[in-house]
């Protein structure tokens, strides 16, 4: 994989709980993004998908430790940086887009100023009628008229902000874009006009996109791959197309049908039974087992091996197998 | 703009309410200051009839057969004509003249300890946040809530033992007495050599004000835009101050008006042990001897200050915050 743009190996950040045990949030997750690819990564809430993103940039805030692993962007290695150079790494390679970027905007400093910053501090620009040129032109991108540089955050509607930050996240031509829950703060309608804005603007620009949701289904139609997390772990990951139809792992294909269909009747929803894992009391075997509807005694001893496949791998004892109309073999 | 004179009319109403209540609140009370001049008069042997007591009623426009309400804006119109009255205890002197010797101390004492307190309070604060669990932050935060908690009085003995009477710094006065300095400079240094032991000790009692700019700051940091600001790149200092102090400073100017009624009471004790002219000696004078129309004085005098301290401070927010800018 020494084509990739990013590689993750064997990351494992970890929490200090109050009675100075520790908790792993993420653990032992690997994985990787070649330029212009674009990831999704799906999985419900506190299974360590945010913690994974905010790591990657090295933004995680104590009592989060990253206590094993690497990180390697572009071939450096992240986690060895000095001050310095990861204040330039920040936002020059990596940018995000955070999941509250409603708050994300420095509520007393106008956008013109807020926008000169990133110009200022990454040497791009130290002339301010410069900067301005350069995200007037930014904002057009994402449809906000240049005028509108001179506002304050709370000038702008919920869905501006966001394409603000959006735009911010653009303006040093970064090769990786975090989306972390992009868009939930925001209706359905925007939502999908702002991913759509993201998307179209990745097959111009060419930046690779780790997009963060708990929408599979919208991740899936607009990521190349998907990776799914439980309880601290990518459980499978694979080509978007072989997710949708033919997900290998229990837990995938219960988020999977978790989400309505738009079209065709409306037909029982069966979800996911059961609550997250708590992390503190991790089972032995695999750590799905407890909601899992195929599991054997297996799963309750032996922690499920890789397995790879054709477009992409998972971990599971049990994979799901599938007749030729695409309908799951019982 | 709009918000300015929205802002303005609040206070005009809030004076207003404040000098009825001030108006009507004494003559509700048994006694007025004509009797109390009376049992005084009675008291040192002078004699007393219908005519003295008249005299008296006359002296301090008091007038019994004329209605309240008729009086009442015959002194709202007194309050802006500046005729308040004539003081009891200081006597003949005016109202306003017994005021205006010890206003101009507590002013200087109270400005220089307001603005002296914010900055030191602020960046104790500020620094305090951004190591948050450190020792220092351990250590400031006991330290100033301990000396803030002590009650004003005990600090200002304490200090007033342990640096006054050794000789380091005067015990009392504002200037040396009978002391004509030669040049306006050399009068300042005085000035300041002397208001050293009340501001400090007005500074210590107010050290709490750490602990509300810790608490702001601490709630900025957890705040989005900080992590997007660090994300940005932009440096450690320029977060601390441009992001996080700057918008953690907001609701502590607003306290910053609501202070100087505090420091209004504060100064009454401080400047007792520091034998200090200002309005407190006079205010405590007034009480001991029953002054009405001199602690009406001064309430009124009070009032005007936090009201106009809370306007500076709405406008100081108007330029602080952009939010309440554009409020329209």
């Amino acid at each position: 994989m020494s084509d990739a743009l990013l590689n993750v190996e064997n990351l494992k950040v970890e929490y200090i709980t109050g009675d100075s045990t520790t908790v792993a949030a993420v653990d032992n997750v690997s994985f990787s993004i070649k330029p212009g690819e674009s990831l999704g990564l799906a999985g419900e809430s506190g299974c360590g998908k945010s913690t994974i993103a905010y790591s990657l940039m090295r933004l995680h805030k104590p009592p989060a430790l990253i206590t094993n692993g690497k990180i390697v962007m572009n071939g450096k290695d992240v986690l060895n940086m000095n001050k310095k150079e990861l204040q330039q790494f920040r936002w020059q390679e990596t940018s995000m887009v955070f999941q509250s970027a409603m708050n994300c905007l420095n509520p007393v400093v106008t956008m013109e100023k807020q926008f000169f910053e990133i110009y200022k501090y990454h040497g791009v620009t130290k002339n301010k009628k410069e900067a301005i040129k350069l995200s007037e032109k930014l904002l057009s991108i994402v449809g906000i008229p240049a005028e509108r540089l001179k506002d304050y955050p709370h000038q702008f509607s919920g869905g501006m902000r966001q394409r603000a930050v959006i735009a911010m996240a653009l303006a040093l031509n970064p090769k990786l874009l975090i989306l972390d829950e992009p868009t939930t703060a925001l209706d359905t309608v925007v939502q999908r006009d702002i991913i759509q804005r993201i998307f179209k603007l990745q097959k111009e620009y060419g930046f690779a996109i780790l997009f963060i949701t708990h929408d599979i289904s919208l991740m899936m139609e607009f990521c190349d791959s998907v990776a799914v997390m439980y309880a601290g772990r990518i459980i499978e990951q694979g080509k978007s197309l072989m997710m949708l139809k033919e997900p290998k792992h229990p837990y995938t294909y219960g988020l999977k049908n978790s989400f309505p269909s738009l079209q065709g009747p409306l037909s029982h929803m069966e979800g996911i039974k059961g609550n997250p894992l708590n992390l503190k009391n991790i089972p032995q075997g695999c750590r799905f087992q407890d909601r899992c509807f195929r599991v054997c005694d297996k799963c309750r001893q032996i922690e499920p091996p890789k397995v790879e496949h054709t477009d992409g791998f998972f971990y599971c004892h049990d994979q799901l197998a599938y007749d030729k109309g695409g309908k799951l073999h019982e | 703009m709009k918000y300015i004179l929205k802002r303005l009319s609040f206070y005009i109403v809030a004076f207003v309410a404040a000098i009825t209540l001030n108006f009507f609140l004494p003559r509700f009370m048994p006694g007025d200051p004509v009797q109390m001049f009376i049992g005084d008069l009675y008291q040192s042997g002078g004699k007393i009839d219908e005519a003295t007591i008249r005299a008296v009623e006359e002296m301090f426009g008091y007038n019994t057969d004329e209605p309240l309400i008729v009086t009442y804006f015959k002194y709202v119109g007194g309050i802006f004509t500046g005729d308040w009255g004539l003081s009891f205890k200081y006597y003949p002197q005016t109202v306003t003249d017994a005021i205006s010797r010890g206003l101009g101390w507590t002013l200087f004492l109270m400005g220089t300890s307001l603005v002296l307190g914010f900055i030191i309070n602020s960046l104790l604060g500020i620094l305090v946040a951004w190591r948050r669990g450190g020792k220092m932050d351990t250590g400031v935060t006991v330290t100033s809530q301990i000396l803030a908690n002590i009650p004003a009085v005990v600090t200002a003995l304490i200090l007033s033992l342990s640096l006054g009477h050794t000789g380091l710094l005067p015990t009392g006065y504002a200037v040396t007495p009978l002391y004509f300095p030669a040049t306006q400079w050399d009068y300042i240094k005085d000035v300041i050599y002397h208001a050293i032991l009340p501001v400090s000790c007005i500074l210590i009692t107010g050290l709490g004000g750490v602990m509300g700019m810790r608490a702001n700051m601490i709630n900025q940091l957890g705040e989005d835009y900080i992590t997007m600001g660090i994300a940005k790149g932009v440096p450690q200092h320029k977060i601390m101050i441009g992001y996080s102090a700057r918008n953690a400073l907001l609701p502590v100017v607003t306290s910053l008006a609501m202070q100087v009624g505090f420091l209004l009471g504060g100064s009454l004790i401080i400047e007792q042990v520091f034998n200090y002219p200002g309005l407190g000696t006079v205010m405590v004078n007034a009480i001991n001897g029953r002054d009405y129309p001199l602690m009406q004085g001064i309430l009124l005098m009070s009032t005007t200050l936090m009201l106009t301290a809370n306007f500076l401070a709405d406008i100081a927010i108007l330029f602080l915050d952009p939010r309440i800018r554009r409020q329209k």
